[in-house]
């Protein structure tokens, strides 16, 4: 394996860069053309796709994928609930968000605490900046509440947690590590493909499934 | 399977509205209008495009901390400039009793000026804003529910989406607030979209949220079809009138109709929603298509092709059960005479007149100038009473028939200009495809706005719209 990695990477090895770092850096790009495609071929619209991409990353930086799921669901949870409570007060909207943020980062601790305890090492040693990634989708979670409604925030919440660990485990699968490692200038060829994607003006598989009851009667 | 990849053609998806319509017909400036209720609200008053009433606006925290809360009426509506999807918007419809700083909603609960305060700072601080960008609140009058709509809405007030594409208005759908959408004309709230007939304003077919279809309002035995929308053709005016003001290409247009005021524009959308395919059970792609690089000159053009080109299926499926041609009151109808000779001619459709009736004029150019010289030099009673003309019509057949081969009948008619005995002739017309042959009295018409009037006799195989 050692073998084939290209001259450029072994260059930048070389000079003290991460091997995780350049992985991690060759799949951006990658995993950022997917989630174009999701939204506009297949029609799944996260909450865009700097969120799930940034949620995938916190995920590959979680050790291991339940414990980011479970900081996700908890956060979720939280920014749920706390609209419910806050409700009455009637508050404006960074202050209110910044209370969310307050409680969730509360919570997040005493997660970690607790992990600590039932000797989940895993969990308490999650580093920091995952779990501050996976904090601020409160903001992106209540804004969506508040334009849309608690349904569509959830739908769409939903939506970015599959594609991270979709796109989670894209960027940890050894084959494409390996050729990436080998070929690095690979990740060009997203430039075409999104092009075309950009270009793409047909119907998105989600809207066969929307206006399949038409389709049939036009 | 095959014909559902086919049929998908039809419509318009997120993708082709976005790259092919907004981006290159609704350019930046002209979505910015759009996004701006109060900016649009003031071009288009500008433009004399009726509008509901601003009331007063609020843009800054200092407005609100001076403002008068007594100067405002007993009813109103209070909006975020920029908001979307009809959020942030709050409807009062009168003064609680006994009291100054309160005001009752539809679903009867209070606002006080304290809760109005509130949500004022809440908007001024962007809260329903697109990206939550700073807003301005305005409020403006309370438009007031036509009579007719009553019985089809949960409180709140409908309005008619009209799309309309290069001066064309193509699609048209009317949303109904639901008690599931809290009283909101809006479809991802749950109210009904029904679908309209774009010829005649009549609704067809109908859904509910975004894709169940219904046919029945919900909480109501009313069914959702059949229901005619008052000022049709002057609601498509405005519609492309405010277009041709907006410079956006591609527009959704939303129209309220007011008890007092008729059809107002509510607000313009640059990004028209695609559940209107839906609700219609037609495509927008295909209609687009249709419409696209036509060059129609006037307003008035534009109106008329949208309704020729996207209507009609009312019509179409009347004509199916009934077996029976819907015709306007003036139509265009093919007089067939003598020798050969043709003659179209626009006639009144009748029903208050037995029989058909064409000018004296046509007659003759028809090739009847003989039986009309021969009938002429007749010596015809005058000045009858009515309880004789039945006697004398029936002295005059006996004497006169079939002296002159072209004369099919003799007829005393009385009209509005008096007593006249008139001839009748054997014509063949063709009315909306339809041929037949008839029996029509000639008489001179030429101080008449029609040269032919067709009588109720020739009518059997019609049913008549008023509107067309």
């Amino acid at each position: 394996m050692e073998t084939t990695i290209s001259p450029i990477i072994k260059f930048f090895i070389l000079q003290g860069v991460p091997m995780e770092t350049i992985i991690l850096i060759l799949m951006l790009p990658l995993i950022a053309t997917f989630i174009a495609f999701l939204r506009q071929v297949v029609g799944i619209k996260a909450f865009g796709i700097y969120t799930p991409l940034i949620i995938t990353f916190a995920f590959l930086a979680t050790n291991g994928l339940r414990y980011g799921i479970a900081i996700f669901l908890v956060i979720l949870f939280l920014g749920m609930l706390m609209r419910f409570m806050l409700k009455p007060f009637r508050l404006l909207y960074l202050p209110r968000v910044a209370i969310m943020l307050t409680v969730v980062a509360l919570f997040i601790l005493l997660f970690l605490f607790f992990g600590g305890v039932i000797q989940r090492t895993g969990l308490a040693s999650v580093s920091i900046f995952p779990i501050v990634i996976m904090i601020t989708l409160v903001e992106k979670f209540v804004s969506v509440q508040i334009e849309k409604g608690d349904r569509t925030a959830l739908i769409l919440a939903f939506e970015t947690l599959i594609i991270s660990i979709i796109g989670f485990y894209i960027a940890s699968w050894g084959t494409l590590r390996t050729m990436l490692l080998s070929y690095p200038w690979l990740i060009l060829l997203t430039i075409p493909i999104n092009i075309i994607i950009g270009k793409w003006t047909g119907l998105r598989i989600s809207e066969y499934i929307r206006f399949r009851n038409i389709l049939k009667k036009l | 399977m095959f014909q559902f990849f086919k049929n998908s053609k039809k419509l318009l998806g997120m993708n082709s509205r976005n790259l092919e319509f907004i981006r290159p017909y609704n350019l930046r400036g002209a979505k910015r209008l759009a996004d701006d209720k109060l900016l649009s609200k003031k071009i288009l008053r500008k433009n004399e495009i009726a509008i509901p009433r601003l009331i007063a606006k609020i843009k800054t925290i200092e407005d609100l901390e001076n403002f008068d809360w007594q100067s405002l009426p007993t009813s109103f509506a209070l909006k975020p400039s920029r908001g979307f999807g009809g959020e942030g918007i709050v409807v009062v419809y009168g003064k609680k009793k006994n009291r100054n700083d309160a005001w009752i909603k539809a679903d009867r609960s209070i606002v006080t000026i304290d809760d109005l305060r509130n949500h004022i700072r809440n908007i001024l601080d962007g809260s329903f804003s697109l990206s939550n960008t700073p807003d301005v609140a305005f409020f403006e009058e309370r438009l007031q529910l036509l009579k007719l709509f009553k019985p089809y809405c949960y409180k709140g007030i409908p309005d008619i989406r009209i799309i309309v594409f290069n001066k064309v208005p193509i699609m048209a759908m009317l949303r109904l607030p639901t008690k599931e959408s809290h009283g909101k004309a809006n479809l991802q709230q749950g109210a009904v979209g029904v679908g309209i007939d774009m010829a005649t304003g009549v609704t067809t077919t109908a859904i509910q949220g975004k894709s169940s279809f219904i046919e029945k309002i919900p909480d109501t035995e009313l069914s959702v079809s059949g229901l005619k929308i008052p000022y049709w053709k002057d609601m498509l005016t405005l519609a492309v009138k405010t277009q041709k003001i907006s410079k956006l290409g591609f527009l959704g247009v939303d129209v309220a109709i007011d008890k007092n005021l008729g059809p107002v524009i509510l607000e313009l959308n640059a990004r028209p929603g695609l559940s209107i395919q839906v609700a219609n059970l037609a495509g927008l792609a295909e209609r687009l298509k249709r419409v696209s690089g036509l060059k129609i000159q006037t307003i008035a053009k534009g109106v008329r092709m949208g309704m020729d080109l996207f209507g009609g299926e009312i019509e179409e499926e009347l004509e199916e059960i009934s077996g029976k041609k819907v015709i306007g009151t003036i139509e265009k109808v093919r007089l067939m005479g003598k020798n050969g000779k043709e003659i179209e001619v626009e006639a009144k459709i009748d029903t208050g007149a037995f029989s058909t009736s064409i000018d004296t004029k046509i007659a003759l150019e028809l090739g009847f100038e003989d039986v009309l010289k021969y009938f002429s030099s007749l010596d015809l009673p005058k000045n009858f009473s009515r309880e004789e003309s039945k006697k004398i019509e029936e002295d005059l057949k006996r004497k006169y028939l079939e002296k002159h081969p072209d004369l099919a009948d003799i007829i005393i008619i009385y009209s509005s200009s008096g007593v006249s005995v008139r001839p009748k002739i054997k014509i063949s017309f063709i009315l909306d495809g339809i041929t037949i042959t008839s029996k029509v009295n000639v008489i001179d018409r030429s101080e008449l706005n029609y040269s032919a009037i067709i009588g109720k006799q020739d009518l059997r195989k019609f049913l008549i719209d008023v509107n067309k």
